[in-house]
């Protein structure tokens, strides 16, 4: 088998989409091929890492506190300054409305872009080290960066209209079959064979 | 009541294809909270980057898992919201443990 081809069937076989025969051929040819073991791994690592990309954006207590005080604090300051005049008697109320969404937005926009909540503590984890010593990258440089911040359309696609479930659990239809056979996988046990170095399994050749 | 019977009959066949799709595809967009719109959104975004044959892959397991009883689908995000919570070690661990058990299947 040839690399390329190899590379081919790489996403396949993580997600177990592989039928039995090319699996073989496939483990066959990582058997003796470095390079080709290194990009399973990194397949491998990459769809770990998109799938566990967050649904969501959490916003700390901290900073819906410090949100909440400044928006009062905003309002107080326009109530004070506010003058008798009959229609600036409406001001506090679109001011309240307009330093609410600004820090909103604001508090999103940092989340989003940056994935780090303001005032949490930045955790850096230790490099992890693979069997032969060598320091892997950090989880952060594998993670791609959040590329689809823009809102849904309020008229989706054709695709995406005609079948929205789909992309709603497309995290769960991906693993479906890890999944199925969860409780099975989760008392297989990994000790009674030894893994390769890159964390591959031996080729099967039965 | 022969015409009443005639009406329902009528009102009957033509709700039915609505069903089959509602049955085959799912909710209908509006239906869904603006939460999921975002995630079905950056999903299908994701989706339109992959090769066809993928591509094809999933709507074929998308069409099983809408096969499934209901009770299966609901253990199947159970087990899902599982996999989610496990700390990042023991997640690779179940990956692993996957492919195990798949070369013995």
């Amino acid at each position: 088998m040839r690399c390329q081809r190899a590379r081919k069937w790489m996403t396949a076989a993580v997600d177990g989409e592989l039928s039995p025969r090319r699996r073989r051929a496939l483990d066959g040819h990582l058997a003796a091929c470095a390079a080709c073991r290194r990009e399973l791994a990194v397949t491998e690592r990459m769809l770990t890492a998109l799938e566990g990309l967050p649904m969501e954006a959490a916003v700390s207590a901290r900073l819906e506190q410090a949100t909440l005080r400044r928006v009062r604090l905003a309002a107080a300051d326009e109530a004070e300054r506010a003058p008798a005049s009959r229609w600036t008697r409406w001001l506090p109320l679109p001011a309240f409305a307009l330093a609410t969404a600004a820090v909103l937005v604001l508090a999103i926009g940092i989340v989003r872009r940056t994935g780090q909540v303001p005032g949490a503590p930045a955790v850096r984890p230790a490099p992890k080290l693979d069997a032969r010593g060598v320091a892997q990258a950090p989880p952060s440089l594998l993670r791609p960066p959040r590329r689809f911040a823009e809102a849904p359309p309020a008229e989706p696609p054709a695709k995406l209209a005609e079948a929205p479930d789909l992309f709603v659990d497309m995290s769960i239809i991906r693993n479906l079959d890890k999944l199925t056979h969860f409780e099975a996988i989760q008392t297989t046990t990994l000790d009674d064979e030894p893994a390769t170095p890159d964390g591959l399994e031996p080729p099967s050749n039965g | 009541m022969k015409r009443r019977a005639a009406i329902a009959l009528v009102l009957l066949a033509l709700a039915a294809p609505a069903v089959r799709a509602q049955e085959r595809h799912g909710r209908p967009w509006q239906e869904l909270t603006p939460e999921e719109q975002w995630r079905a959104w950056e999903n299908y975004q994701r989706y339109q980057q992959l090769p066809e044959q993928r591509q094809k892959n999933l709507e074929r397991r998308y069409q099983q898992f809408r096969d499934m009883p209901p009770q299966e689908r609901q253990r199947l995000r159970q087990n899902y919201d599982t996999y989610r919570g496990l700390p990042p070690r023991q997640r690779q661990e179940f990956i692993d443990k996957y492919h195990r058990w798949k070369g013995r299947k």
